[in-house]
Formats: structure tokens, C-alpha cells, sequence
């Protein structure tokens, strides 16, 4: 039998006008939601699919970044770049695993781009298996992207958003029902994949609607879930496939962990500068971008992201959703896969299900989802509440 | 169960169902024998691991996989291990009488994975029992933990329910018309090769054995208080107890982290025989106001090292104990040293029993 990999794609001599030398050459990725397989088995599935996905087969791959934030807390496992090493028996490649709370997996792609100066070939994978804890701990666990001594005042994620919220619509004068409608989107998306965690789900404004109370004023279908799940991507210095996306930028950029130490609550500085680095790079503006996935681990998270990435004004985010914009056959489609909130949250596995998404979208390759002539899409990746951000330019080279 | 690429001959631990090298199908290869190749007696406790000492051992299977695998059990070098059975505790032990070394034992025994059946008396005995074994658990262990520790704990009131013991361990009072009595009962519902112990610190293994249908499988299993600090058992050979039956309970006293010592059928056996002469003897010293109590139990813990003189010890296993081994020791072995102190027999007479009744030589 051939390596895997090498039956599977097709290689092609394309010679690249491109001049960043990054590309995505393979995805895969698990069902999100609540799973029965361990955070191992969840890992293996991901980077199976993502070797069947790619042209090349996983002897080829010079080294492996992986992402989970709460393996330690949550799974009583640390040391995760071994944990890698056991399912790849004698491949005995440099492993380094990388956490930066809910953008802990663009940061390892990040990390990943940035080795491409050493290694050829590299592989991304970001997993997390949350359900199989306690729900109060599973709490505690995600609070840990938050300052400690706030987190033990009773600062627990949702609570954070919600702080947040009520300054955003008291601001601008803007009704819950506009977050309903976020939260409604993103289900309906969830329904046409087949990966998400809410895939079957069928939700009704009036479920959003009457859903009890988490921290006001978010209600229950304004939080993304707690899910389990496994992405995986490899990324190349060399274009080998016409399937290959490149990698316009990626940049990942840091702020206070607190939310006191911030000017503001209803935009998140990290967000817009690493939005402003990656459109610098590709000489690019919001225009140019045919569809983005954006980091609603809350609804109005979702507002906030759609303005810190320029597609418009302060306090104009809720008439985009109002207007339509952000449907899959919209101006500017969001969250084609369901987003955090219908897709699912499997937090170090998310910035890379964004990832997947829209090279899926490039690609042709989303079927019953597929949006038109997408060409440019951008992923947004919030790490705690706005203390890590991270945004990533990808183009399709055909 | 392990997962085999035949193709790469490639080994997964994790339930993975396809190679990523070649694509092939992997085959789920369940181990049915494991031998011992390596192993460390741990003695620091830890989340998870509470209770020490235990063993982590490397496991070998027929596939030529190794697995790591905790017992409490001790087993060598190319030992064959029966994985499924120890995990749920390898013998079931039944526990007869609910005292001080009745309800240590009991405890001692589901701290290390055994699953344990006690006999007791009455209801009102059962709950007091059921109470006193959760306290001692909660000393050592989280609430959660001592949960999921008790659910090894049956207390039942009925004979019968020691049927599945692989061992029993009886820890009634020191009588032997009632520890006979106790023996015919185990001998008529007990299964056939279960080993009946006896707990006794004096009484004849002979004597209690003739009660049973099986004398061969009659032995002595002296605990010390409290079991869980005290490290050594007395094995006690009775005239008819065989071999095997010795063997099993050597073994079963080293796997729960004991050490025997092996002693034929005799009066007072080794400890008590050696112990009692040497606090009735400090009475004597006392009554003969050679030295006070108080400058007696310092001597013996400066001078030989003792961790408690022999009037505090005396007060420890009760007064009436001390007396009542004493004169099973005089009647016996005819030696007129045995004869239990005068003080000591009035001591008893007055109630004055040591720790229990709150005053003997000292007052607590």
C-alpha cells in the first residue's frame, strides 16, 4: 500500500507567483459536540483525515504544533506534544504544544507559519475534550483565561461577556432581539453541517428568545456550547496542489488579561490591530474580504468582531444582521459553518475549525453550504476577552 | 485492548480505527495473560493513590504489549497476573464481629481494594459499625473518595451473606464457647475452599477448628491494634491446618502489606506470650513500690525504646483483656508467673478497664 497521502492528492508543479511561501495543503477535522472518544482518539481522527485531505503523507511532516487550553485542568493531561508522539508510533518529529486560551489554535498555526523558516511541511492540530467533566468545573476551567483574583470575585466567562454587552447596547441603543438573530443565524448555518455540533438541532427564535438567564443579559443561546472536537491542518512553504490556500498573514496580537486595565469594553485593541497587520500584508481592505469567520463564543462577541475587523462602523454591526449582510448568500457571508455557537467551541480546537471553514469555502469544497465566488476570507480567533487576537488572510492560489 | 497495524506492524494504545501511515484497517488485540516484568512498591501517597503502599507493575501480554497496572497486591517477576479479577479486590474477605480490630480490619481491608462482608450481631450493631468505618475512612480520605471506598463495604446481620467470601476473618470476643459457635455457623455457609481465621490473641486454633467441617482449613490471623499502623500479623498453625491453607493466608498477609510471622498452635502465641509476662510483671514491680507507674513506662520507652511503657500499653488493650489472656496463659501453661497481678484483677472488679472506661492506670 502507498504511504497515505500520496494516493489520495494530486500533485501538481504549479511554480507560485505568490511571495509568502505559506500555504494550507491539508485539512480534516472531527464531528464537534458531545463525543464519545478521549482527547487522544479525538486528536488522531482530526490528523487521520487531515493526511487523507493532504498530498502528503504524514512521514513527510517535519514537525507537529498542537493546541489545547484545558487538557491540564479538564483531562489531567500535560505533556500533550508526547501524548502527539504516542499516535504517530516511530515518526519521532520535534512536537510543541501551544496555549493561548480560545485562540490557542491559531497560535500554534501561527507558530507552525513561523517554522516554516526551518521545516518544509508542518501539521497543526488543536483538540479539546471538555464534556467529560463536571459542568461546574468545566466553568472554573474555561475562567481560567481570566485574571485569577477577578475570576475568584465571580468574573466566570459568560459573565465577562456580559458586562460587555450591557455596555455595547446601552451604548448603542440596541435590543437583545438583534443578538437573538445572531444566535438564529449561526443555528440555521449549524444545520447545513454536518460536523457541527448543532448540526441537528432545529432552534426557533422563540426558543432563543425564552431561554433562561446565564449572565444578564445573555441568555442561554446567546453563549457558544461546551463541545468536544479535533481540527487539523498542515501547512507547506511549497504550493503542491491546486487545492493548496494560501496564507496571505496571520498575526496574533496581546492585551491586558483584565478588563479593567482596557479603554474600552465594546471593542477588543488586539482584534484591530492584528485585523489592521494582516490587511497591511496582503494590501488588502474589509472589501476585498468575500467571507470571514468570526469568534462568537458569545452573540455579541460576534457585533464587536464584525466592527474590529472594519466591515462597519462602531455600533453599525447589528444593522449588518438586521440588513442580511452576514447570511450565507449575503454580502458578506459569517460563520458559514455555525460559528462557535452553532459549529461548537471545542476551545483549542477552534481556531482551526475557522481555518477549515473557509479553506473548505475557497475551495469549492463546502457543499451544501457553499457560498458563492469566495476568493479572500479572514478568520477571527479571540483568546479569553480580547487578551490574545488573532487574524488570518487566506486566498485561494488557482 | 491494543490496536495493530499489520501492514506498518505499528501499535496504538488509543482506540484508533485506521493506520495513518498506510490506510489500513487496524485490528483490535484484546490480551488475555499478562505477566509481571517490572514493578515498584510506591510509599508516598498521592491524588488518586491514596492509600500506600501499592504496586505499579509493567504488564506484558501475549501481543508482547505492555501495560502499566496498579494493584495492592504483591506479585514477582514473571508472575501471571489475573487482570480483571484483582481490579475488583481478589478475595472477597468476610469479617465477623464489629470491635476495635473487627471494624479496623474491615477498613484496612476496602482502603486496598477488597471487597468486605461483616457479620455483626444486631441492626442497631450494624449501623454503629457502618458509622465507625465512614469515620475512620473520612480521616483519611475526601468525602467522594470514602463514598466510592464504602461501596466495597456490605454489613449484614445474616450468616449466609458470607457465602462468596474467599476468607473470613473472625474478630468476636475472646470465648471460645462463642468462637465455636461462631465456626459452626461460617463452616455451614461458608463454600467449601474458603479459609475460616480466626482473630483470637490466645485461644486454641485446635479447639475452634473441631467446631468446623474443614479443621484443615482453620488458622489464626492475629491483627494488632490499630491495624492500620501496625505492620505485623501472627499466622497461627493450628495441629490441623494444612499447608496450603498456611500458604494462602502468608500470601494474602503480604499482599495487604503485612508482615507474618508463623507461630504453632500454643498459648499466647509469640507476642502476647512475651508481652503480658512483661506488664504483669511491671504490676508486680509496682505493687512491690520498687518504682512508680509513671518512672516504669519511662524506663521502658527511654531505655528499650518502647513507644509506650507497658502500664499505658496495659490501659490500651484493656485491663479485663490483659487479665482475661493472662489467665488463659496461667491455665495452660502452669507457670506461676502468668498469674495475672493482683492489682490487675481488681481493677477489673472495680471496672477501672484502661482507655475504654476512660481510667485504669491513667485517666483519659
Amino acid at each position: 500500500m502507498l504511504p497515505l497521502g500520496i494516493e489520495l492528492g494530486c500533485i501538481c508543479s504549479t511554480t507560485s507567483i505568490m511571495t509568502n511561501n505559506m500555504f494550507i495543503i491539508g485539512t480534516g477535522r472531527t464531528k464537534f459536540g458531545v463525543l464519545s472518544q478521549s482527547l487522544p482518539e479525538l486528536a488522531y481522527e482530526a490528523m487521520y483525515n487531515c493526511i487523507v485531505d493532504s498530498p502528503v503523507p504524514i512521514t513527510s511532516i517535519d514537525a507537529i504544533y498542537v493546541s489545547s487550553f484545558l487538557c491540564g485542568p479538564l483531562n489531567g493531561q500535560l505533556h500533550l506534544n508526547s501524548v502527539i508522539a504516542s499516535l504517530l508510533p516511530g515518526l519521532n518529529i520535534p512536537i510543541f504544544r501551544v496555549e493561548t486560551a480560545c485562540s490557542s489554535a491559531s497560535a500554534a498555526f501561527i507558530q507552525a507559519l513561523y517554522s516554516l523558516e526551518r521545516f518544509s511541511t508542518v501539521m497543526v492540530v488543536g483538540v479539546e475534550k471538555m464534556t467529560s467533566a463536571a459542568p461546574s468545573r468545566q466553568i472554573e476551567a474555561l475562567a481560567m483565561a481570566a485574571d485569577h483574583d477577578e475570576r475568584v470575585n465571580g468574573l466566570i466567562f459568560p459573565a465577562s461577556y456580559a458586562l460587555i454587552a450591557q455596555e455595547y447596547l446601552s451604548k448603542y441603543n440596541i435590543k437583545h432581539e438583534v443578538l437573538e438573530l445572531v444566535s438564529f443565524i449561526n443555528h440555521k448555518n449549524a444545520n447545513a453541517n454536518p460536523f457541527a455540533h448543532f448540526y441537528e438541532k432545529a432552534v426557533s427564535r422563540e426558543m432563543i428568545r425564552n431561554s433562561r438567564t446565564i449572565a444578564s443579559p445573555l441568555n442561554l443561546f446567546d453563549c457558544s456550547p461546551v463541545s468536544d472536537g479535533a481540527v487539523a491542518v498542515v501547512v507547506s512553504k511549497d504550493d503542491v496542489s491546486e487545492r493548496d490556500i494560501e496564507v496571505v498573514d496571520s498575526h496574533l496580537v496581546t492585551d491586558t488579561i483584565s478588563l479593567t486595565q482596557r479603554d474600552s469594553l465594546t471593542s477588543f485593541k488586539a482584534a484591530k490591530l492584528a485585523a489592521k497587520k494582516a490587511y497591511e500584508t496582503g494590501k488588502l481592505s474589509p472589501q476585498d474580504i468575500d467571507i470571514v469567520e468570526v469568534h462568537d463564543c458569545f452573540t455579541i462577541s460576534e457585533l464587536i468582531a464584525l466592527e474590529d475587523l472594519g466591515f462597519c462602523k462602531k455600533g453599525e454591526a447589528a444593522q449588518m444582521v438586521v440588513d442580511g449582510d452576514i447570511l450565507r448568500h449575503g454580502k458578506l457571508p459569517v460563520n458559514t459553518d455555525g460559528g462557535l455557537i452553532g459549529d461548537g467551541h471545542p476551545i483549542g480546537a477552534t481556531g482551526l475549525a475557522q481555518i477549515y471553514e473557509v479553506v473548505q469555502q475557497i475551495r469549492g469544497e463546502a457543499q451544501g453550504r457553499q457560498v458563492n465566488n469566495a476568493y479572500v476570507g479572514m478568520v477571527h480567533n479571540i483568546g479569553g476577552v480580547g487578551g490574545s487576537a488573532a487574524v488570518t488572510i487566506l486566498r485561494g492560489v488557482k | 485492548m491494543t490496536y495493530y497495524c499489520a501492514v506498518c506492524q505499528k501499535n496504538w494504545n488509543y482506540r484508533v480505527e485506521k493506520c495513518i501511515f498506510c490506510g489500513a484497517d487496524l485490528h483490535a488485540r484484546a490480551a488475555t495473560m499478562h505477566t509481571v516484568v517490572g514493578f515498584t512498591e510506591v510509599n508516598i501517597p498521592s491524588v488518586h493513590n491514596e492509600v500506600v503502599p501499592y504496586f505499579a507493575y509493567v504488564l506484558v501480554d501475549e501481543n508482547k504489549n505492555k501495560t502499566i497496572w496498579k494493584s495492592f497486591q504483591k506479585y514477582d517477576i514473571g508472575d501471571e497476573v489475573d487482570v480483571e479479577r484483582d481490579a475488583g479486590g481478589r478475595h472477597m474477605v468476610g469479617v465477623v464481629g464489629t470491635g476495635l480490630l473487627g471494624s479496623g480490619i474491615a477498613t484496612y481491608l476496602i482502603q486496598r481494594g477488597f471487597r468486605v462482608v461483616i457479620k455483626t450481631r444486631s441492626d442497631q450493631s450494624k449501623a454503629s459499625a457502618e458509622q465507625k468505618i465512614t469515620n475512620k475512612l473520612l480521616k483519611a480520605h475526601t468525602q467522594e473518595q470514602t463514598q466510592d471506598l464504602l461501596k466495597n463495604l456490605h454489613i449484614t446481620t445474616n450468616f449466609a451473606d458470607l457465602h462468596l467470601c474467599d476468607i473470613v476473618i473472625e474478630a468476636g470476643p475472646e470465648d471460645l464457647a462463642i468462637k465455636r459457635e461462631i465456626f459452626h455457623a461460617l463452616s455451614s455457609v461458608c463454600k467449601e475452599d474458603a479459609i475460616l481465621a480466626t482473630n483470637t490473641s490466645s485461644l486454641s486454633i485446635f479447639e475452634i477448628a473441631q467446631a468446623t467441617d474443614r479443621p484443615d482449613k482453620v488458622i489464626g490471623l492475629h491483627f494488632f491494634n490499630p491495624v492500620s499502623k501496625m505492620k505485623l500479623v501472627e499466622v497461627i498453625i493450628g495441629k490441623q491446618t494444612s499447608q496450603d491453607t498456611n500458604k494462602t493466608v502468608t500470601k494474602f498477609s503480604k499482599q495487604i502489606g503485612k508482615e507474618p510471622v508463623h507461630v504453632s498452635d500454643s498459648p499466647g502465641f509469640l507476642v502476647n506470650r512475651l508481652l503480658l509476662l512483661q506488664i504483669n510483671e511491671a504490676v508486680h514491680l509496682l505493687e512491690e513500690n520498687i518504682a512508680t507507674k509513671e518512672e516504669i513506662d519511662m524506663a521502658m520507652k527511654l531505655g528499650v525504646n518502647h513507644p509506650m511503657g507497658p502500664f499505658a500499653l496495659a490501659d490500651f488493650i484493656g485491663i479485663d483483656t490483659c487479665v482475661s489472656i493472662l489467665e488463659t496463659l496461667h491455665k495452660t501453661l502452669k507457670q506461676d508467673q502468668f498469674r495475672p497481678a493482683r492489682t490487675l484483677c481488681e481493677m477489673v472488679d472495680s471496672r477501672r478497664l484502661g482507655v475504654k472506661t476512660k481510667d485504669g492506670f491513667y485517666n483519659y
